[in-house]
């Protein structure tokens, strides 16, 4: 009996060497260990053989049945194992194909630097305004210290609709509106972004362009705070290390006035074809409210002051992304709008 | 406004190099935008005595000058015919630079080597505006006297240098050379001074007694001032003269002319010299014109008038036009004996109406919009006459013929430096801010509380204590003010319902590969008849403009689908083939027209989607958008923006394919429209492919737009049981029907159903198709079994068997 067990033992290793293949390796288990196995065979044979061999024999064909399982499952395991990795290898694809892009949209390049605007601005606690553009003469003009036939109108072209009616030449008309809807010496901070339209058109004018309005009102505002708070937004539009210049001018609406310039984004201030060779670009008009505009909105001087500005988005977006001509805007040419 | 450099240290003293000065005049309100070197590029052109004018012997047309360089001689070819022995000329010498930046070498014509080149004005100057007409032609003579072997450049008067301003509406007093010189002295602590005023009136008799002034409109005229100038000698005004009168951009004319032209530049005050003689009865009236009434202006042109001009007229019709232009009846002229010398103060935003009704604008007019100093008439009156008399070029009559209704008073008022400091955030001792007044000519007087200042009468822009604080700030440098924070109550910044509505779209635009246009609000009406609008839509009522840039733009849109259109076809035109786009903005539409109140503005959002689905690349599908593409763009938007229930039906734009468009409606009203391009449209606008548009009316959606964070409902605790079914319908029931039949039939525990499959073809019936829908059914508080789904279902089927004739297919 222990010839016939060395037998099987011999025979069901060297199938096991042979086996290639996990369905082999089955019929192998079957043939050996199953219910009609050799093993099984030897065991069932047990009744004929003397009862003080069967412990010794019974003990041996378990030890043998467990050392060819351990073995048939380790067998199993690497024959797994490879055909995993031939699977695999054979599922292998060229990774460097394109994948499927799912093309992402995007804003205006004029709304991404009016939102950069408007970010700065919300972030120092200013509300967004808004007016119409068809606006009356009365607030285009008249409201801001304007009168008819002052000869500041000549800096700004108007489209008339009719005597009453224009487009509106800025967003300051937006000021008046805004105090206006408000009790009398409200505080306010806003800005009030919008379209506008001028008699202009060439490479850096557009017939209609947008603006950012700017507003602050209250109690103890003074030129000072111009000065720091359009200090900020440059840096914050065209980064920290931008110097900012205040220089006198005028508009009728303020006083006193400043233009605003930043040092040259492009050359750093050492002057060059976009700053004409001053190392400054001009970017914002400013000033403190003039007294009869907040008179002519039922705000009281004597209570109250404030700062206003102004500045075009169309400039701020063309040095921000270094765009040379404004009518690329307005073309609407996919391929420009998917440059940014 | 040009200023030469030279004139302007006849009145204030200053070292500073003018780019130096130019920096500083900028940093303090008077922005100088160039500084202009004319004719600086000039080299070795120098003046000459021509001696003798020979034929060229070998060429025809040639003549051989030579000229006496004083002390050396040169032999020049011209072909000039202008050139005379005597004549004192420009010569570019072996090597000189014109102003064109040509170089001149010594050349054979013909077998005689020329030294040069003898100049015509325009070779030297480049531009010849500023020179008489006569003198544009030919070689330029120069006046006897002239030095010999000079350098051009002093010669003519170009080796100034010349600040370009581009001068502020309020600073008035700052057109004139004085005005820029007081500006100087301020920051160059120099004082400037006017020139001295020494001369003798002679002849007999009174102005007073020669001539009458009368002004009918005190309110358009405040002032007006005259002298009269007898024995007049027209000529040419002196070299100096005419050189600051050309460095100013200014071309010199006569005498007379010139002494009221550089006495503008001077002083800024505009004057005007009459032909005393032609002037009826010797006398001025100044008044309103009648309505119709004509008048020749010194340009030739005739104009008519109407009773807004103001104008200056003798005892029977106009001589002028107040503050804009003489006319040409009395103007002066070669045989002039007699001048009335016009000095006055006009009112600017008349003048300015009427030279801007007249489309005649000049140097006069100009400075008269802004305002002159009327307390300086006399002044200017009194330095026109003493160049005059300096020039020998007439007597002056004893005496200025002064009518002044009403003194402009310059402002008075009190200030405090603490209300400056406070208001500026500064801090400038009160000493600083005097003296800084007081160098701009302010009376300052210090009281206990307050300082009172006087303006000086040329600062008629000055009215109130901003003004001081305006002076001061400029004078002492915005540079030195302190940068600050606003102080306040603590505010967070926000925007309104609607400018979220629109951001949010922009959003989720983004997200479905939209690309953002924007497009002029100007529209043409041509597009109302490429879009098919008919005759009574809303839509052709659009705001017309008055005066529009181009032809292309005389109206505003009143739709955003022109544009977008336009849009696409640019784009198909640029090989830009897949294009998924769309605009947000507002449209215009009169409530009457013409307008006369505010036009309604109404915030669209439109789109529209031409070509490939996805991609182009190796993976994607070779799909085009259809509408689809489009109605889903739209509901997916809708749905972004939290807008719940609509109902979808068939719609009937003009401009859409009339099978292919849909209008997604709320309370009965449509919010939103999407549809397939009409052919006609297509080929109106150039397109020669199918596109998919949506517009959605964001103003009236707006409304039904959620905006709150959404509350949360758990999920289902318990499982669901899905059925199928595919009913067979006639082609024409509405899937929309057939959806809202099964949403509103369904019973209680079908939470949820999905059109899955449409299916039009051999396995149906011909005019018919088979819609499949997936059914959801769900108890919230325990599993449900089949047959608690089994009957809800079989009514729901027969009612569709019903409602639709629809057939259960198997």
């Amino acid at each position: 009996m222990e010839m016939e067990l060395r037998r099987i033992r011999e025979a069901a290793f060297r199938e096991l060497e042979l086996a290639q293949e996990v369905g082999a390796l089955n019929e192998i288990r079957v043939r050996v260990l199953g219910k009609k196995g050799d093993l099984t065979a030897v065991l069932r044979g047990m009744g004929a053989m003397d009862a003080t061999e069967r412990p010794r024999i019974g003990q041996l064909v378990n030890d043998l049945r467990q050392e060819f399982e351990a073995a048939l499952n380790e067998r199993m395991a690497l024959l797994k194992d490879a055909a995993l990795t031939k699977r695999l290898e054979a599922e292998r694809i060229d990774v460097t194909l394109p994948g499927r892009i799912l093309e992402r949209g995007r804003r205006h390049p004029l709304t991404m630097a009016l939102d950069r605007i408007k970010a700065v601005f919300l972030q120092m606690g200013f509300d967004i305004e808004e007016g119409p553009e068809v606006e009356s003469d009365y607030y285009n003009f008249e409201a801001l210290n304007l009168p008819p036939d002052h000869p500041a109108r000549d800096m700004q072209d108007s489209f008339y609709i009719t005597e009453q009616f224009l487009l509106r030449t800025h967003t300051s008309p937006v000021q008046v509106r805004t105090m206006q809807a408000k009790p009398p010496n409200s505080p306010i901070r806003m800005i009030a972004p919008g379209k506008v339209y001028r008699r202009d058109y060439d490479a850096t004018h557009s017939p209609m362009f947008q603006q950012v309005e700017g507003l602050v009102v209250g109690p103890d505002i003074r030129f000072s705070d111009l000065k720091g708070t359009l200090e900020l937004f440059c840096q914050g539009i065209f980064g920290d290390s931008v110097k900012v210049r205040f220089r006198p001018s005028y508009f009728p609406f303020t006083e006193p006035s400043a233009e605003v310039d930043i040092s040259c984004v492009i050359c750093k201030g050492s002057g060059c074809r976009v700053c004409k060779g001053t190392g400054w670009l001009e970017i914002l008009g400013s000033g403190m409210v003039h007294p009869r505009v907040l008179e002519m909105s039922n705000y009281d001087p004597s209570q109250v002051s404030g700062f206003a500005f102004g500045m075009g988005v169309e400039r701020i977006a063309m040095l921000a992304f270094g765009i040379d001509d404004m009518r690329l805007f307005y073309e609407n040419d996919v391929r420009f709008l998917r440059r940014f | 406004m040009r200023a030469p450099v030279r004139w302007l240290k006849d009145y204030v003293s200053f070292d500073e190099a003018p780019e130096l000065l130019g920096e500083r005049l900028t940093m303090a309100g008077i922005p100088v935008e160039g500084i202009d070197r004319p004719c600086e590029g000039l080299r070795n052109i120098v003046t000459g005595l021509i001696t003798s004018v020979d034929p060229h012997p070998n060429a025809e047309r040639l003549s051989v000058c030579l000229l006496d360089l004083g002390g050396r001689t040169v032999k020049i070819v011209t072909a000039a015919t202008n050139v005379r022995a005597g004549q004192i000329v420009p010569a570019a010498l072996d090597g000189a630079v014109l102003a064109d930046g040509k170089t001149i070498a010594a050349t054979d014509f013909r077998g005689v080597i020329s030294e040069g080149m003898l100049c015509s004005a325009e070779e030297i100057l480049g531009d010849t505006k500023i020179i008489a007409p006569e003198k544009r032609e030919g070689i330029y003579v120069l006046p006897a006297g002239t030095p010999l072997g000079a350098d051009i450049r002093p010669v003519m008067g170009l080796d100034d240098v010349t600040l370009e301003f581009e001068l502020t509406a309020n600073r008035a007093d700052c057109f004139s050379m004085m005005g820029l010189a007081r500006e100087i002295g301020v920051l160059s602590q120099s004082k400037a001074a006017r020139p001295l005023l020494t001369f003798a009136e002679k002849g007999e008799g009174k102005a007073a007694e020669m001539a009458s002034i009368e002004i009918r409109e005190p309110d358009l005229c405040m002032r007006f001032c005259a002298r009269i100038l007898t024995n007049v000698r027209i000529g040419e005004s002196p070299l100096w003269m005419q050189h600051r009168l050309q460095a100013a951009g200014m071309r010199p004319i006569s005498n007379v002319v010139d002494v009221t032209n550089f006495v503008m530049l001077e002083l800024g005050q505009p004057m005007h010299a009459y032909d005393y003689s032609l002037l009826a009865k010797h006398s001025i009236i100044v008044r309103r014109a009648v309505d119709g009434e004509k008048l020749t202006t010194l340009d030739g042109v005739k104009r008519e008038l109407n009773s807004e001009m103001l104008v200056i007229a003798d005892a029977s019709q106009p001589v002028g036009l107040a503050g804009v232009m003489g006319g040409l009846a009395t103007e002066v002229s070669g045989s002039t004996k007699t001048v009335l010398l016009e000095a006055a103060a006009f009112y600017g935003p008349n003048v300015r109406r009427t030279s801007r009704g007249l489309g005649l604008r000049s140097e006069a007019s100009g400075r008269f919009e802004r305002g002159v100093d009327a307390a300086a008439i006399p002044l200017a009156l009194d330095r026109a006459a003493q160049l005059l008399v300096d020039m020998g070029a007439c007597d002056i009559v004893p005496g200025i013929i002064d009518v002044y209704p009403k003194a402009i008073l310059p402002a008075q008022f009190e200030f405090t430096p603490q209300w400056v400091n406070r208001y500026l955030g500064s801090d400038i001792p009160s000493d600083t801010m005097i003296d800084i007044l007081k160098k701009l000519e302010f009376t300052v007087k210090i009281g206990p509380d307050s300082i009172q200042v006087t303006a000086p009468t040329w600062r008629q822009d000055v009215t109130g204590p901003v003004d001081i604080a305006e002076e001061v700030s400029r004078i002492y440098g915005y540079d030195n003010i302190a940068s600050t924070k606003p102080t306040g109550q603590l505010h967070s910044g926000g925007m309104s319902q609607q400018q979220n509505l629109v951001d949010r779209s922009r959003d989720l635009m983004t997200g479905f590969g939209f690309f953002e246009t924007l497009s002029f609000s100007f529209s043409h009406p041509s597009f109302f008849e490429h879009l098919r609008l008919p005759e009574d839509s809303q839509l052709r009522n659009a705001i017309p403009i008055l005066n529009p840039i181009t032809d292309e733009f005389p109206i505003l849109r009143t739709t955003l689908m022109a544009g977008l259109l336009e849009t696409v076809a640019r784009n198909l035109s640029r090989k830009n083939e897949d294009l998924k786009i769309y605009e947000v903005g507002t449209t215009h539409h009169a409530m009457k027209l013409p307008l006369d109140s505010h036009p309604a503005e109404v915030i669209r959002l439109c789109g529209a989607m031409v070509g490939r689905r996805d991609g182009t690349e190796w993976c994607h599908s070779r799909e085009n958008v259809d509408f689809f593409d489009a109605k889903g763009v739209v509901e997916s938007l809708l749905s972004g923006l939290g807008v719940g229930e609509y109902q979808v039906v068939a719609a009937s734009v003009p401009w859409l394919h009339p099978g292919k468009q849909a209008d997604l409606m709320i309370d009965g009203q449509s919010v939103a429209t999407v549809g397939e391009l009409h052919p006609s449209v297509q080929e109106a606008f150039g397109i020669n492919r199918p596109i998919y548009l949506f517009k959605i009316n964001l103003t009236d959606l707006a409304p039904y737009c959620s905006t709150g964070a959404k509350a949360y409902s758990p999920l289902p605790k318990y499982p669901a049981i899905n059925r199928d079914i595919a009913l067979v319908l006639a082609d024409s029931v509405q899937a929309a029907d057939v959806l809202e039949a099964v949403r509103s039939a369904g019973g209680e525990l079908l939470v949820e159903s999905r059109l899955f499959d449409v299916y039009a073809g051999e396995r149906v019936e011909k005019g018919t198709r088979s819609l499949a829908i997936s059914l959801v059914y769900r108890a919230a508080d325990r599993t449900l079994t089949d047959e608690e789904v089994d009957a809800p279902l079989a009514k729901l089927i027969q009612h569709l068997e019903t409602t639709f004739a629809a057939k259960l297919r198997s």
